[in-house]
């Protein structure tokens, strides 16, 4: 029936995501919390499972949707774009919230903490070390998406493979080095307000990192099974811009955190 | 058992052989050949050079008297239709209109549902 009007507008299906993915949320919470006092993870991977499990079969629902049922049309693209972009938008806020911490604390330092910045006793990462090299990776993959990009929209299947494939290793590369530094690093998320803003701050861009090269992967498989043409790639920009988003909070890291806090 | 594993093998291998047929026609389709169903039509349309408008949904309306309603078209039974009553109105009058009579508008236009089967 969805085929058989004279209208633009995608009338979606009852779907169950929703409420199941609500319910996944509350018993993931509810179980972190559960972890946190009684060291007991059963309920925290309950929600997880359920969470993921979620995520999968609905984003599984509407790429049916879009490339199998040919329901989004350029009116409910638009409403698509919308959503990602005023998304982002809030994600924006989520990092400012860490920096507003950031600056609160290093601009006038405490007494408590020496007066100065960074805090006495506290043994920063060199940022011409592995945070250089991060940033260099970051940026090469701002251009290998783009190279993807590019590729797509001039209907060459090969390079936009490569392009998409360099940008998903070059993402688990970030991951692989920033998971090196995190075990060799000198102090934790206890040791002063510090430890406490550049691991909640790098631990949540990491956190991003891991879900837009996740983002990547889906849109490589999907290449890989042809869901893709130079008209039809709502899903791969959507992750290019999520990647470059990604991208753009590292490098104010890199230069606040890393740098100027050192 | 034997059997059993034989079909199971040779079932595998011959699902290999079309996954790989899949697989050697890894190039992109012409965009026409991929988009299906509403995304198709629309494609169609533009490339056609037709009417950027192919639903038909902003109707001007006409005389409106109950005599000459202005004809909204749909492939249901009824329908939501927004009148923009005068040029000053700085608001939409949503309402129903169903097949059958005519209905009219707080402000005197009146509309009348006609059937157009789907694109
Ligand atoms: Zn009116």
């Amino acid at each position: 029936m969805t085929n058989h009007m004279n209208h633009t507008f995608h009338m979606v299906n009852q779907s169950p995501w929703p409420l199941i993915g609500a319910m996944g949320a509350m018993i993931t919470l509810t179980g972190t919390i559960k972890w946190f006092h009684q060291y007991e993870q059963t309920l925290m991977s309950i929600g997880m499972i359920t969470m993921i499990m979620t995520t999968i079969q609905w984003w599984r629902d509407i790429t049916r949707e879009g490339t199998y049922q040919g329901l989004h049309t350029s009116k409910v693209t638009k409403g698509l774009r919308w959503g990602m972009i005023l998304f982002i938008t809030s994600e924006v806020f989520f990092f400012v919230s860490f920096f507003w911490a950031f600056f609160h604390s290093s601009l006038s330092p405490t007494n408590e903490l020496g007066s100065m910045w960074p805090p006495t006793g506290i043994q920063v990462f060199n940022p011409l070390q592995i945070p250089l090299l991060n940033t260099a990776i970051l940026l090469s993959s701002g251009v290998t998406i783009t190279w993807a990009h590019h590729s797509i929209l001039e209907n060459n299947y090969n390079q936009g493979l490569q392009g998409l494939f360099m940008t998903v290793i070059l993402g688990l590369y970030f991951t692989a080095l920033q998971a090196y530094e995190y075990m060799e690093s000198p102090f934790t998320i206890a040791d002063s307000v510090y430890g406490a803003t550049f691991f909640v701050a790098t631990g949540f861009h990491g956190l991003h990192v891991i879900i837009g090269t996740t983002f990547l992967i889906t849109c490589l498989m999907r290449h890989l099974t042809l869901h893709f043409s130079s008209n039809h790639h709502m899903g791969f920009e959507a992750a290019a811009w999520y990647w470059h988003f990604v991208d753009v909070v590292w490098l104010f890291l890199y230069i606040s955190i890393y740098w100027w806090g050192s | 058992m034997v059997s059993i594993c034989k079909r199971i093998a040779l079932h595998s291998s011959r699902r290999n052989t079309v996954y790989l047929c899949v697989r050697l026609a890894n190039t992109f389709m012409d965009p026409k050949e991929l988009v299906t169903g509403l995304e198709k039509r629309e494609l169609l349309n533009e490339e056609a050079g037709k009417d950027p408008d192919p639903y038909g949904l902003a109707i001007k309306r006409g005389p409106g008297t109950k005599d000459k309603p202005t004809l909204v078209s749909s492939a249901f039974d009824s329908r939501i239709i927004g009148c923009v009553c005068d040029d000053e109105s700085s608001h939409i009058n949503w309402m129903w209109l169903h097949k059958g009579n005519s209905t009219r508008c707080e402000c005197g236009f009146w509309f009348k549902l006609v059937e157009k089967p789907p694109l």
